[in-house]
């Protein structure tokens, strides 16, 4: 059982830092669960790819606090949080159909998971996220591009000092400085 | 480092965790005796750990999308394990596959001009006319027409109806929609409108796979009645429960039915299709299938021979994405205002009547 716990904190830990090879073992194996189930409920193979994308993001977002333990399984997770999504959606397009639900009581069962509270994060997550790369759009040039480059990107400051053509790289640093107060103003400047 | 100099680098090695004890020190201080300061200093920080996380996340989306379309997508058949039958199994293996073979065949056996089994689980609703009565019924017919509306040029070829089924207008240009097995391999197709006049048609896009298929009247300028069609298309798929209805012309007459979606996905799991508990008989293939609000959501295309009887129709959702493929220079433009909304059955039946019709194949 200790072996196990280490097994699946391991794999958080590697998809919370962007992992190729884990972040492809999950998707490979909790996929086809939830195409599988989705296909039963309505949704189409481009809803599944939607859905699972999602649930990933949000066991991805949770997974960046390192303190953050799961209290069930990862796949158990992903499929709670698929269904749950999907059901939100329905909801959303309101074109008051009288969807046939499957149980999903076990998820109450299994220690109160919380997946509602998960879910409420990861939504103003997104929102926040929203404004901030539409501030990122106001920003101006060449502000804009250059911190997307640094923070989208990940491309380092030596990359961003050659592309950009500045002289040297304390340059380009003073200038991304220059962006972020820049968009620190507009950013808060919005969301006030 | 002095604070002075430059808050955002003081800010960035703060989130990085990266300032030493005398720095931290010196912050600490700051913040607690500079409230200006420190107002400016936590919307640096929390600006930086947003950009640092929402970059992180959409690497995550787009490696995420990566994986999708180089492992998941294209690996749809996945070799499987093979696993090696001993030699004294063959004898039972093969009975197996047998037996397994000849219950597929039975099952899933799709009515066509050649073969006219009916007894399988999936038949077409196409009406193949046969006998003797439906010829005398249809040069009664004709011959009624000729009498009493002789200057009508709108005249049924002299050939035999071969396959009937029902289609209906995609807008008011004469542009319209059936199941494409009712219209597969015709010589030529023509529709009967409630008035009994004929109206040559010709075929401009099919797929056998969601069977079906858009035509169009040849006749230019022609129009199905006054004004645009009553009915809108349904985008997505609606849920179960839904409650539907169709018209179609099952023999000479107009006939309507109304029913329930019983299942979202049609004969064997078909995401294309809808199964529905909805009563209809042969000559029905092609026609709408319409959800209270006047919505059409489907096309009726087949019934199933089983015992529980369903029926099934292939969703609207298809449709549309076949206008998209393979018609989208015809420029079809289909009507966004629904007429029947707010209406009940008789009143939504009437207006549809003219844009519901029979369509007529001949073949040789």
């Amino acid at each position: 059982m200790q072996g196990f716990i280490n097994t699946e904190h391991q794999l958080l830990a590697a998809l919370a830092s962007g992992d190729r090879k884990v972040a492809s073992q999950l998707y490979q194996q909790n996929y086809p669960i939830v195409k599988g189930w989705l296909a039963k409920n309505g949704g189409s193979e481009s809803d599944a790819a939607d859905l699972f994308q999602e649930a990933m993001v949000v066991l991805f977002g949770k997974a960046q606090d390192s303190d953050f333990r799961l209290t069930c399984s990862i796949s158990t997770y992903l499929m709670s949080i698929s269904k749950h999504l999907w059901y939100k959606r329905l909801e959303k397009q309101s074109r008051d159909p009288v969807f046939l639900k499957e149980d999903i009581g076990t998820d109450e069962d299994e220690g109160g998971i919380g997946y509602e509270d998960d879910l409420k994060v990861h939504e103003e997550r997104e929102i926040h996220y929203e404004m901030l790369n539409a501030a990122l759009e106001q920003v101006g040039e060449p502000c804009s591009s250059l911190l997307k480059a640094f923070y989208h990107k990940d491309k380092s400051m030596q990359e961003i000092t050659a592309s950009f053509g500045y002289t040297n790289s304390d340059n380009a640093k003073n200038q991304k400085y220059k962006c972020l107060a820049r968009l620190r103003k507009l950013f808060y400047g919005m969301a006030s | 480092m002095s604070i002075n100099n430059n808050i955002w680098e003081f800010a960035e090695a703060f989130v990085a965790g990266a300032l030493s004890e005398s720095d931290l020190n010196e912050l600490n201080n700051r913040l607690a005796s500079d409230k200006v300061f420190a107002a400016e200093f936590y919307e640096s920080t929390n600006l930086l750990k947003s950009m640092n996380a929402n970059g992180k996340q959409m690497r995550f989306r787009s490696l995420l999308n990566e994986i999708h379309d180089s492992e998941i997508k294209n690996t749809k058949v996945k070799a499987g394990r093979r696993i090696e039958l001993p030699a004294h199994f063959w004898r039972t293996a093969a009975v197996a596959a047998g037996v397994a073979l000849l219950t597929s065949t039975i099952t899933f056996t799709i009515l066509n001009p050649s073969s006219k089994k009916t007894d399988s689980q999936y038949v077409t609703i196409s009406r193949e006319v046969a006998g003797l009565k439906e010829s005398q019924k249809q040069l009664n017919q004709n011959q009624k027409k000729l009498e009493t509306d002789i200057k009508k040029i709108n005249q049924p070829p002299a050939a035999h109806v071969r396959f009937t089924g029902t289609g209906f207008a995609l807008n008011n240009d004469g542009y319209f929609v059936t199941s494409n097995h009712v219209v597969e391999g015709a010589d030529s197709i023509y529709i009967q409108d409630r008035n009994g006049d004929y109206f040559k048609a010709t075929k401009l896009a099919f797929d056998a796979a969601s069977d079906l298929a858009v035509l169009k009247i040849a006749k230019k300028n022609f129009h199905f009645g006054k004004g645009e069609v009553p009915y809108t298309f349904a985008n997505g798929k609606s849920g179960l429960g839904t409650n539907i209805f169709t018209l179609g012309y099952p023999k000479n007459d107009l006939f309507y039915s109304s029913g329930v979606i019983s299942s979202s996905n049609g004969f064997d799991g078909n995401e294309l299709q809808y199964t529905l508990e909805l009563p209809v008989g042969h000559g029905q293939s092609g026609s709408p299938v319409l959800d209270d609000k006047g919505n059409v959501i489907g096309i009726l295309t087949a019934i199933g021979g089983d015992a529980e009887a369903n029926t099934y129709a292939v969703s609207s959702k298809a449709l549309i994405s076949l206008l998209k493929d393979q018609l989208s220079e015809h420029t079809i433009h289909l009507n966004k205002t629904n007429k029947l909304r707010n209406l009940n059955r008789e009143q939504q039946i009437e207006k549809m009547q003219a844009f519901t019709f029979s369509v007529k194949v001949y073949k040789k």
